[in-house]
């Protein structure tokens, strides 16, 4: 652990634990955690993790079930607030400030930070109000000016041609697919910074999850994304960064590349290659 | 595996198989019998007269006004009770869940929901009845007002328990959903997730209902009956349950008969509004708007 905050107390973006060259080096990172712990209740869920998310890259995070993966996520929008007993210490930086600041605003944090869920999860509303009751209470738009940020955010999230003619028709009625890519334009429209997608093919057919995939890798020239996985065949077909999380400690942060060739750590080759998880 | 297994298992699967119909059949039996008797003794007295004449006619009246009067009360009970009610389990579900007094009070609404109804009478009688005699000059201090809070206590618990639950069943990825988006918790509460609850919390409001129009014993303290018709909420009031109460210890075969029909009309408005509660509940599982 003591190497992993090493890397957090480094400048600037990329150098693994044991120094190796990442051509990554130049990107600015959009977010720094700093010796973050997680508590649930008595439980130590995240120890000291210390890690930079780089700018307008994909970051994928795996680990064996229960490693903290999808904790750390819900801390980066500090979505786990919602439930008693659960506390995050430490320090997450988005654009200079401490997110983790009980004075930073949620409101403001939310709407800078996306995030889209396991399971698509529409609104009991129309298509065309899923996507503006989120707009509609962080800005005040006319018809006109609403009705091109909603078709933007479809269009955005590759469901425009599907469902431009049904926007009044309830989200429920649309498929698993279709309803999670709704979910990625409901968080994209709001222009976020950061996208936090948390395992969101694992309710998806193989079809739907390589449009999700493909639709991550189009964003990611808009936004700062940060992807849970169970399928390590996902982070490696669409991260440019890999955390690999073993029991509430980042094990290895390092190029997706690195990550699945020659890892540096033997748990992380041991989980690659199957051995454990 | 051998034979002998299989044919054991059959036997065992037959006689409880047996044994589920059975039971089933013996509480069918039941209701079948109790709608028959009801339609059977009732039917001499579902005449014309039985919806436009009222009880002071005795044997050649109706039972115009308990009708009246029953839908009075039971309009003044869920209008008390369904917004406090609707609240308070929204309270219970959505906000209670950092502090103790949560618990607390979902075991307290079970116990009103369990409490006797003649008790929940009698405390309407002593904390309005009683006091309103200055309303009165003194003199008849019993009302619709008093029967219908003594209906909203009954009612109140009913719907506190369904919101809560039905709040408690939308699933917690749309609050993180809502929550996420940066949609403040009583925005999420209003537009999203009584939304998404809307039907079930209906149903309670309408099984409410029809578990408070049978409702007798706290009716007797408290709205007291009257014979002739009133639409005045600080009158006595007379009810449906209570008439057929009386009616049923007089000695009059006619009379009996009027009871007869009244407990008729009365199970076929609480089938009815059991089939409108069943009908808003199914429909909302096809589509949640």
């Amino acid at each position: 652990m003591t190497n992993m905050n090493e890397v957090a107390s480094k400048p600037g973006f990329g150098t693994s634990a044991h120094g190796s060259d990442v051509d990554l080096g130049q990107v600015p990172a959009k977010m720094t955690v700093r010796d973050l712990n997680f508590h649930y209740g008595e439980f130590h869920a995240l120890k000291s993790i210390a890690m930079d998310v780089p700018e307008k890259k994909v970051t994928a995070i795996i680990g064996p079930s229960g490693c903290g993966k999808s904790t750390l996520l819900r801390i980066f929008n500090r979505i786990y607030a919602i439930y008693p007993n659960l506390r995050a210490s430490g320090e997450i930086v988005l654009d200079g400030e401490n997110i983790l600041d009980p004075k930073y605003s949620l409101n403001r944090l939310r709407s800078k930070v996306g995030m889209v869920f396991q399971k698509p999860v529409p609104f009991p509303m129309t298509i065309f109000e899923n996507v503006a009751y989120g707009i509609r209470h962080h800005e005040k738009l006319n018809r006109t000016d609403m009705e091109g940020r909603v078709e933007q955010a479809l269009r955005g999230a590759a469901l425009w041609d599907e469902v431009k003619d049904k926007l009044k028709q309830s989200a429920l009625g649309l498929s698993g697919g279709q309803q999670q890519r709704l979910c990625i334009a409901r968080g994209i429209a709001l222009k976020p910074e950061v996208l936090l997608l948390d395992e969101p093919t694992s309710a998806l057919d193989p079809i739907a999850t390589s449009r999700i995939e493909q639709l991550v890798e189009e964003l990611k020239s808009q936004f700062t994304i940060v992807i849970v996985t169970h399928n390590m065949q996902q982070a490696a077909r669409c991260s440019d960064m890999t955390a690999f999380m073993y029991m509430g400690e980042l094990i290895e942060f390092d190029r997706t590349e690195k990550i699945f060739t020659k890892p540096n750590k033997k748990q992380t080759e041991d989980y690659i290659t199957g051995r454990f998880g | 595996m051998s034979a002998s297994l299989y044919t054991t298992r059959r036997i065992k699967n037959i006689v409880a198989m047996i044994l589920s119909v059975v039971a089933t059949g013996i509480g069918l039996l039941f209701l079948a019998w109790i709608l028959w008797e009801t339609l059977s003794q009732g039917i001499a007295g579902l005449k014309p007269a039985l919806f436009t004449k009222i009880t002071a006619y005795r044997e050649e009246g109706g039972l115009a006004n308990a009708m009246v009067g029953s839908l009075i009360l039971n309009v003044i009970g869920i209008l008390i009770a369904t917004p406090i009610g609707v609240m308070a389990g929204t309270w219970l579900a959505e906000y209670s869940r950092r502090s103790k007094l949560g618990p607390t009070i979902r075991f307290l609404n079970d116990i009103l929901l369990s409490a006797p109804s003649i008790v929940l009478g009698l405390f309407v009688y002593t904390i309005v009845v009683l006091p309103s005699k200055w309303l009165t000059n003194g003199d008849v201090t019993f009302s619709g007002i008093a029967g219908g809070i003594a209906l909203a206590l009954i009612a109140l618990p009913v719907i506190v328990r369904t919101t809560d639950e039905m709040l408690r069943l939308v699933p917690g990825t749309l609050r993180e959903a809502a929550l996420s988006l940066g949609v403040p918790q009583w925005k999420l509460t209003v537009q999203i997730l009584i939304r998404a609850a809307r039907s079930g919390i209906v149903t309670g409001v309408l099984l409410a209902l029809a578990r408070i129009s049978g409702e007798t014993a706290p009716l007797l303290f408290t709205a007291f009956g009257n014979n002739f018709m009133t639409f005045n909420p600080i009158d006595k009031m007379p009810s449906l349950p209570q008439v057929i109460y009386e009616y049923t210890k007089d000695p009059s075969p006619d009379i009996n008969t009027l009871a007869w029909a009244g407990a008729f009309v009365l199970t076929m408005f609480v089938l009815a509004l059991s089939l409108v509660a069943r009908f808003v509940f199914s429909r909302s599982k096809v589509s949640h708007d």
